[in-house]
């Protein structure tokens, strides 16, 4: 009896003892590299170790049967695996998987230029792109200095690869913008309309975009609205151009900004001689307010509307109206333009992000009253838009969206007198994959389905991006697709049976990002069909509008025109950026260079167009100087010569001039400091240091008979040397600081 | 005899039935976790970090219905992004302290949560402040606010925006003279606060010591 209670106590405490489970093993990455200090336990148990410096790990567990083994380690996707526990030790080898992360998935970039504090693999962040010397705080001009884009001094609008100024569009939170320009002037590039601190990201793409986007048969800008704002307080801006005030309030859901300015370029053009005969300066005012309000958790609502009123009067040289009393053909014109803009977004996701919701809705009225000489040119530019786009996120990355947009178009030309007006809506919808193959290679396929009312018809386009990643720090992509885009409205308002027009794109970028150097090339190939060509006017002698050049900005053409035009684009570019060689100093150069014809407008035959340049390189420096707290940019911007219309020669050489070669250096600085406790910050630039007497185009004037001309006259920019000062001062108790504010 | 064998067994029997012992485990385990915090500073390895991060993490997996053990590991895991050796590794190590906070906020809110939530944010900053301050310099003011609301008589959230006022240069609003005023609020707040428990968060004095030495 005593015996058999000894063993039943022996046996009790045996088995107690050997409750306790031995577990040991290594923790390894993919590579079989140990991972040092990760942590190793029984899910819902205080059991558990850290694994050593060589990935071992032991510890004893008290669970029986089935338990759950975790394991964790920063960086890595957290391990779970199911054990069953028996008392005998168990010897287990962990291999962990690395989460997604920047260097080991790729992003899909092929055809797109990113400048953003956010997103992954981007060139360049969000301030970056406004502190460039000769950009003068303007996004469009900043663009003029990014790969893909052709510096056309005399015209505003952004040329891409060979493209005109209306295929490239500007994207403002998905909703396109009529009037992304100041009322365009003859021969003179005008600024955009946009304040460039409003804006968190930009994403200029030279082509081969998504599916989301179209009508624009080159390229699109898109631009992404800053968030909710935290800044209170006043600031007051002032320079040689205008004066502004804006004020800012935040609470913890919502934030508001409203700025008022007032400007008049008097002063300025005292100071900075001009190439341009001035009769009355530009004087302007405006207004904008800013709206951002956070409903839910991730929720927003953002609401932007401005309005702006400008004037001027100028006298400016049109060959068109030459005559023997007025051989130069000087014409007075005078403009009033109003612009209304309003830019409304809601965005909203949920279930964990796993559906997202991105609306928004746009107005904008723009009216030129204008005349010129005595008639009048005056225009009326309308647009309302409503845009839906639903994102499903799919597992590992990958995502699927659906979207539908609807314009609303109404435009009114003056010509001579003569009034046009159209209406046209517009309707489109698109489908997008997004998918991981594996984290090394994406793929994005996309289709867009547009129908335009006023052409009634109908298309379909594909997009295609692919991205391999090959290496850490490295990757390649490709862009291909089909674009379209409604002819200009200028053609629509006399012959509404026209075609759409048509590019095709493929595009193939190889880029790396490592130790704060970036280096990236990209190259491609561009097919354009049913471009509207004009037919000549049974009238003239060669076929070609012997009156005006190819691209002056106010001809209306009345001959019949089709979509028999075509043309091919090729080219690459490429871009180099170094933070990192010289301490403090960073520096980035671009070369793009295009090969292009075309046959489109009223061209007699396939030439290079007289927008393009085929050889573009910027260099761009900037360096902080803290000892005295400023920074400096210097930039050097060259154009290859331009082809101009030469009337003089014979019909089989059209458009084989080119201009000479235009050079550009610049300089700015800015320099912070506190004055009576309030943040201020001064800025001042030098615009073409070298005061380098740059010609863009040439114009024939009339011979005294009406035959072929031999003088000619020079196009070049509004000032040769030219300069900037401002400053700006914010007042308030609680006014955040803003480093980059210029 | 046999009251030996009848005890024994008892003994034997009783260790196996768990009674209130997690509680009691809970706080053991706490307490020993958190005496290791208390030997740690900014010059610990951290290798020594991640192993308390870990400590808590465990504590944690078993304690669901507990904030303290996901905000001691957020903790460890913020100073592990103020060390680390290069951008990835640092925000690899906030995503982690992220994690944690937002499994302690899912059990309840207070005020040592929102003072921890702008400590992640001024460790994304500082990551890289060029370009970070626009996104993160508002989050770390907002959960500061909000800390100095839920609880005026906390010192940390003094603790932290003292600091980070310190290493501000003077013309953008920072500097001594700025910074000060609020350490020294802290260094009184500390004198008087009362933590809810031995388990409750109380650290940041010895933090501004060398700070305050600059004030005087």
């Amino acid at each position: 009896m005593q015996n058999l209670s000894c063993f039943f106590i022996f046996f009790l405490l045996t088995n107690r003892l050997s409750a306790q489970t031995t577990l040991q093993g290594r923790i390894l990455d993919g590579r079989g590299r140990a991972l040092p200090g990760a942590n190793v336990f029984i899910k819902g148990s205080y059991d558990g170790a850290n694994a050593d410096s060589s990935g071992a790990f032991r510890f004893q567990t008290g669970r029986r049967d089935t338990a759950t083994l975790v394991v964790t380690y920063v960086g890595f996707d957290n391990y779970a695996q199911k054990l069953i526990l028996t008392g005998s030790p168990m010897d287990l080898k962990v291999t962990m998987t690395e989460s997604a992360n920047e260097l080991n998935t790729v992003v899909i970039t092929a055809g797109a230029f990113e400048a953003s504090d956010s997103k992954r693999m981007t060139m360049l962040k969000a301030m970056d792109i406004v502190n460039i010397a000769g950009a003068a705080a303007d996004i469009t001009s900043a663009i003029n200095f990014m790969p893909g884009a052709q510096r056309v001094g005399e015209q505003a609008g952004l040329f891409v690869r060979g493209g005109s100024n209306l295929e490239a569009k500007v994207i403002i939170d998905g909703l396109i913008v009529q009037n992304p320009f100041f009322s365009s002037l003859p021969d003179i590039q005008q600024r955009g309309r946009f304040n460039p601190f409003q804006f968190k990201g930009t994403s200029f793409s030279t082509g081969g975009y998504s599916a989301q986007y179209g009508q624009a048969l080159s390229s699109v800008l898109l631009l992404n609205t800053t968030d909710k704002g935290s800044q209170d307080g006043v600031s007051l801006s002032m320079n040689l151009a205008s004066t502004g005030v804006t004020y800012d309030n935040a609470t913890e859901k919502s934030s508001v900004s409203a700025t008022a300015y007032y400007g008049d370029l008097r002063p300025l053009f005292a100071l900075v001689k001009q190439n341009v005969e001035w009769q009355k300066a530009p004087s302007y005012g405006g207004g904008s307010l800013t709206y951002r309000y956070q409903p839910t958790k991730n929720g927003m609502i953002k609401a932007y509307g401005m309005y702006s009123d400008s004037r001027l009067s100028m006298i400016f040289r049109d060959p068109g109206q030459a005559s023997p009393a007025n051989e130069l053909g000087r014409t007075l014109l005078n403009q009033n333009n109003r612009n209304l803009f309003i830019n409304s977004t809601y965005t909203d996701s949920w279930d964990e992000g796993k559906w997202s919701l991105n609306t928004g809705f746009s107005y904008s009225h723009d009216t030129d009253d204008m005349m010129m000489g005595q008639y009048d040119f005056s225009r009326l530019n309308q647009r309302t838009q409503v845009r839906a786009v639903l994102t499903r996120a799919l597992p590992g990355n990958s995502q699927l969206l659906f979207g539908t947009e609807f314009h609303s178009i109404k435009l009114g030309n003056t010509v001579f007198g003569n009034r046009y007006t159209l209406t046209d809506q517009y309707a489109a919808t698109f489908a997008e994959l997004q998918l991981y193959a594996s984290r090394k290679l994406a793929i994005q396929l996309g289709v867009r389905g547009e129908y335009t009312s006023i052409i009634d018809r109908f298309n379909v386009a594909p997009r295609l991006s692919m991205a391999y990643k090959t290496g850490s720090y490295s990757q390649v992509s490709l862009g291909a697709g089909q674009f379209y885009q409604t002819p200009d409205y200028n053609y629509l308002f006399l012959n509404q049976s026209l075609h759409y027009e048509r590019a095709d794109h493929l595009i193939l970028n190889y880029q790396i990002i490592k130790n704060k150097r970036t280096f990236r090339f990209e190259t491609f190939y561009k097919n354009y069909a049913q471009l509207v060509r004009e037919l000549p006017n049974p009238g003239d002698v060669s076929g070609f509008d012997r009156n005006t050049g190819p691209d002056n900005p106010y001809r209306f053409p009345t001959g019949v025109t089709n979509n028999a035009g075509k043309g091919y684009a090729q080219g690459f570019d490429v871009f180099w950026r170094d933070e990192k060689s010289i301490k403090g100093f960073d520096y980035w150069v671009t070369y793009s260079y295009v090969d292009t014809k075309r046959l489109f407008r009223n061209y007699t035959m396939l030439a290079t167009p007289t927008f393009v340049s085929n050889h573009n390189l910027s260099l761009i420096t900037r360096r902080y100087f803290e000892k005295i707290r400023t920074n400096l940019s210097l930039t050097y911007a060259y154009t290859s010569g331009r082809p101009y219309y030469n009337p003089n020669r014979p019909e089989g050489e059209f458009l084989t001039d080119r201009t000479p070669q235009v050079h550009n250096v610049s300089l700015s600085a800015n320099y912070i400091t506190r004055f009576k406790g309030n943040f201020v910050v001064l800025y001042a630039s030098v615009d073409n240091v070298l005061n380098t007497r740059n010609v863009f185009t040439y114009r024939y004037t009339a011979d005294r008979n009406g035959g072929p001309r031999k003088t000619r006259y020079a196009v070049g920019p509004t000032t040769y040397r030219s300069f900037f000062v401002g400053g700006l001062i914010m007042l308030g108790k609680k006014a955040k600081v803003d480093l980059n504010k210029l | 005899m046999k009251t030996l064998v009848i005890s024994l067994i008892a003994a034997l029997l009783g260790a196996t039935i768990p009674v209130l012992a997690q509680s009691e485990q809970y706080k053991q385990a706490m307490a020993a976790a958190i005496g290791t915090t208390k030997t740690q500073s900014m010059t610990t390895s951290p290798a020594d970090i991640l192993a308390s991060a870990n400590q808590f993490e465990r504590i944690a997996s078993v304690e669901t219905k507990e904030w303290l053990p996901h905000y001691y590991s957020g903790l460890a895991y913020v100073y592990l992004g103020f060390m680390g050796k290069d951008a990835t590794e640092k925000d690899a190590y906030l995503d982690k302290a992220d994690a944690n906070l937002k499994a302690a906020e899912a059990v309840t809110n207070n005020d040592e949560l929102a003072t921890l939530k702008a400590y992640i944010a001024q460790a994304r900053m500082v990551v890289d402040p060029m370009s970070r301050w626009q996104q993160y310099g508002p989050l770390f003011e907002a959960g500061i606010e909000k800390a100095m609301k839920l609880n005026p008589e906390n010192p940390r959230p003094y603790v932290l925006k003292g600091s980070s006022l310190m290493y501000t240069p003077e013309q953008f609003g920072g500097g001594a003279t700025n910074a000060c005023p609020l350490l020294k609020t802290a260094k009184e707040k500390f004198a008087t606060f009362k933590p809810a428990s031995d388990m409750h968060p109380n650290w940041g004095q010895k933090q501004i010591e060398p700070m305050l030495e600059k004030c005087k």
